[in-house]
C-alpha cells in the first residue's frame, strides 16, 4: 500500500509523484495520434482498450485495492513467506516448524484467498471497460492533439466516469460480500498463523499470548475496581459550584423547551 | 522521475514546469508543524491522554467547559491544524474552555480494550476529571464522527454530566442507502476480527480511501499539479496529507463491537445497543442538541447524520447542514468559519 511515510520518514512528494506519473501515461494516450484516424483527429473508440488496461493496472497498485493484493495469496500465505508488508502476513517461521493439520489450514485459506483475488480482479476488469466505454461515450471527438486545457477537461471526465463505474460495481451485492470475505479469509489465515505460533511459544517454553491476554484481563479488571474505589471515595463538589451548574442547566431546559426547533437552521 | 520522459518528448512543457515547482515545494514542506494551540496533558488513562487549551481571551461568563471528543479511528489535532484552520483556536477566542481527548496509540496491552472501556472508563473519566476540575455538575459534550457516536452513548447513560451536546459529522442510522462502508462490512465475521487483536491505522485507511479512489488517490495530486499553488498553499496540503496518512491503530475488541453494533447491527436505531449492562437508548439525550453535518459526505451520508432528529429525546434539535465533504467539515475555508460560528452562537443561546 502507498503512503507517504515511507521508511518511517515522512515524503509528502512520493504519493504525488507516482500519480503525476500515472496522469502523464494517461495525457500520452489522449494525445498519441489515432491509427485508424491517420494521425489527423481522436477516435476514442480505439483507445478504450488501453484506457481501460491503464485503469485495471492502477486498481490493482492503488492504495485503496492494493491492500488485497499484497495481502497473503496462494504463494505468499505459505508459511515462511515474509515479501508481505501487509500486516496480516504470514509470520516468518518456516515450513519445517509448522505442524501438518496447521499446514494443511493455512493452505486452505491461502487457495481461498486466490479465489477471492481472482473474482476481485475480474470486478477491477468490469469497472475499467464500464470507465472507458463510459468515457468514449462522452468524450466528443476532439481536434489532435488537444491543448492543455482541453486536456485538463478530458482527464477530469476520465476521473468522473471511473468513479462512476466504480461506484455501480462496488455498490453490488457481490463486491459487498466479496470485500467482506477477503477480510474473514485474512483474518483467519492470521488467527491460524498465531495458533501455530503459541504452540511453538509453548514447546520452548515460552510466555504465550493466550496466558499473557488472562494477565491483562486480570490488570484490567484491578484497575477498574480501583476506578470504583476512587470515584467512590472522590471529595463532594463545592456547593457554589453546585449552584452555578444546576442554574446552567434550568436555563437550557427552560428555553430549549420553548424553543422546539426541527428544521435546518 | 525523469519528467522530460515521463511527457514522451514534451508533450506539454508546461506541465512538466508545475510538476518540478510542486515537487520542490513538497519537499520543502516534508517539516510542516500540526497542531498550533497551547495546551497541556491533565489527566490519562491508559493511552488516552486528556488535553486542556490555554485560554486566548477572558472567559465568556456562564459558559460551562466544552469537551471535545474524537474519533478512534483519526487523530484528534485535525481540529487544531493551523492558527486559520483551528476549530479549537475559535473555540478559545469566543472566551470558552476546551478539552480535547486524544486516545493515544493502543497497543497489544489494549487489544481487549472494548467499547465499555471507551465509554464508562477513558471518556467516563475524562467529563469527571474536567467537573472535577471546573466545579460544575455538568459540561458541553462535542462529539465528531465516531467521536460523536461515543458521546451519544454517553449520554444517553450519564444524562446529568452533559448539559448540551454537540454532533459534528456523527452517524446514527448507519444502513442508509447511500452508505457504502456499511454495505462492505455487512459480512465480516467480527469474532474473527477480535480474534485477530489490534488492526493496524493503515488497513482501516485504505478501506476509507478504495470508498472513492479516484478522487481520493489520484486527482487531488493532480489538481495539485495543474494548480500550480504557491508554498503556503502546498504547506496546508502537506498538513492534511500528515493527518489523513497518520492513523492510530484500533484495539481490537473495541473496532470489532463498533462494526458488529453500529454497521451491522444498526443499534441505535434499533434500540439494541447495551453497554455495561445498560441499555443505550437516545431517547435519555433530552439535552439541547446541535448537529453539524456535510452534504458531500462519503464516510458519513448526510442521512445518516439527520437522523439522530427521529431517535433522541431532546426538544431543542437545531441541525444544520454544510456544502462540504467529510475531511472538509474539519479543514475547508467554509466549514472553518461556520462551525465555531454556530456552535459559540447556539450556546450562547443557551447559557
Amino acid at each position: 500500500m502507498e503512503s507517504p511515510f515511507s521508511g518511517g520518514e515522512f515524503k509528502p512528494e512520493e504519493l504525488y509523484k507516482a500519480s503525476a506519473e500515472r496522469f502523464f501515461e494517461l495525457l500520452k494516450t489522449f494525445a498519441a495520434p489515432s491509427p485508424a484516424a491517420g494521425g489527423a483527429a481522436h477516435d476514442w473508440s480505439q483507445m478504450a482498450g488501453p484506457l481501460a488496461t491503464q485503469l485495471e493496472q492502477w486498481l490493482r497498485m492503488s492504495q485503496s485495492a492494493g491492500s488485497w493484493f499484497s495481502a497473503p495469496g496462494a504463494a505468499a500465505a505459505a508459511p515462511g513467506f515474509m515479501g508481505s508488508q501487509w500486516p496480516f502476513g504470514p509470520l516468518p517461521l518456516g515450513p519445517a516448524a509448522v505442524q501438518k493439520p496447521e499446514t494443511q489450514r493455512i493452505w486452505e485459506l491461502a487457495a481461498r484467498f486466490a479465489q477471492l483475488q481472482t473474482q476481485l480482479a475480474a470486478h477491477w476488469g468490469e469497472i475499467a471497460r464500464s470507465a472507458a466505454q463510459r468515457f468514449i461515450a462522452r468524450a466528443g471527438v476532439p481536434s489532435a492533439p488537444p491543448s492543455l486545457d482541453q486536456t485538463l477537461k478530458l482527464y477530469e471526465l476520465w476521473v468522473t466516469c471511473a468513479e462512476e463505474a466504480y461506484a455501480a460495481t462496488a455498490r453490488g451485492e457481490d463486491f459487498s460480500r466479496l470485500q467482506s470475505e477477503l477480510a474473514n479469509v485474512s483474518a483467519a489465515i492470521l488467527v491460524e498463523q498465531r495458533r501455530h505460533a503459541e504452540s511453538l511459544a509453548k514447546a520452548f517454553g515460552l510466555p504465550t499470548r493466550n496466558e499473557v491476554d488472562v494477565l491483562y484481563a486480570h490488570v484490567k479488571e484491578l484497575s477498574r475496581r480501583l476506578a470504583e474505589l476512587a470515584a467512590g471515595s472522590a471529595p463532594p463538589q463545592r456547593p457554589a459550584a453546585r449552584a452555578k451548574t444546576a442554574k446552567a442547566g434550568k436555563a437550557a431546559r427552560t428555553k430549549g423547551s420553548a424553543r422546539k426547533r426541527r428544521g435546518r437552521a | 522521475m525523469n519528467v522530460a520522459s515521463a511527457l514522451g518528448g514534451g508533450i506539454f512543457p508546461e506541465l512538466a514546469l508545475r510538476l518540478t515547482e510542486t515537487l520542490t515545494r513538497l519537499q520543502a514542506a516534508r517539516g510542516v508543524s500540526v497542531g498550533c494551540s497551547a495546551k497541556r496533558a491533565v489527566f490519562s488513562l491508559g493511552k488516552t491522554t486528556l488535553y486542556e487549551y490555554l485560554p486566548l481571551a477572558p472567559a465568556r461568563a456562564g459558559h460551562l467547559p466544552i469537551l471535545i471528543c474524537f474519533a478512534l479511528v483519526n487523530r484528534p489535532y485535525v481540529l487544531d491544524l493551523q492558527p486559520e484552520r483551528s476549530l479549537v483556536r475559535r473555540l478559545l477566542e469566543a472566551g470558552l474552555g476546551v478539552y480535547l481527548i486524544d486516545w493515544g496509540d493502543p497497543d497489544e496491552a489494549d487489544r481487549h480494550t472494548d467499547l465499555e472501556d471507551y465509554i464508562e472508563q477513558h471518556l467516563g473519566g475524562c467529563v469527571r476529571h474536567v467537573l472535577g476540575s471546573s466545579g460544575s455538575e455538568a459540561l458541553n459534550l462535542l462529539g465528531v464522527c465516531q467521536g460523536g457516536v461515543l458521546s451519544l452513548c454517553y449520554t444517553a447513560l450519564h444524562s446529568a454530566h452533559v448539559a448540551r451536546l454537540i454532533t459534528i459529522t456523527t452517524p446514527v442510522d448507519f444502513h442508509t442507502p447511500a452508505n457504502l462502508l456499511s454495505r462492505w462490512v455487512r459480512g465480516v465475521d467480527t469474532e474473527l476480527l477480535a480474534a485477530c487483536g489490534n488492526v493496524p491505522g493503515e488497513v482501516l485507511n485504505g478501506v476509507f480511501l478504495g470508498l472513492m479512489p479516484f478522487r481520493l488517490t489520484q486527482e487531488k495530486y493532480v489538481r495539485l499539479l495543474t494548480g500550480r499553488p504557491e508554498q503556503r498553499a502546498v504547506e496546508d496540503f502537506v498538513r492534511m496529507e500528515r493527518w489523513i496518512f497518520d492513523s492510530p491503530p484500533q484495539a481490537g475488541a473495541a473496532l470489532a463491537q463498533f462494526v458488529r453494533w453500529f454497521y451491522q447491527e444498526n443499534a441505535f436505531v434499533q434500540g439494541t445497543l447495551r453497554i455495561a449492562g445498560e441499555r443505550v437508548d437516545l431517547a435519555h439525550v433530552q439535552q439541547p442538541l446541535l448537529n453539524l453535518y456535510a452534504l458531500d459526505d462519503h464516510i458519513v451520508p448526510p442521512d445518516a447524520s439527520a437522523a439522530i432528529r427521529r431517535y433522541i429525546g431532546s426538544r431543542d434539535y437545531t441541525e444544520h447542514a454544510i456544502r462540504t465533504g467529510h475531511i472538509g467539515m474539519y479543514v475547508s475555508g467554509v466549514a472553518c468559519k461556520e462551525i465555531p460560528r454556530r456552535i459559540v452562537a447556539w450556546l450562547e443561546e443557551r447559557r
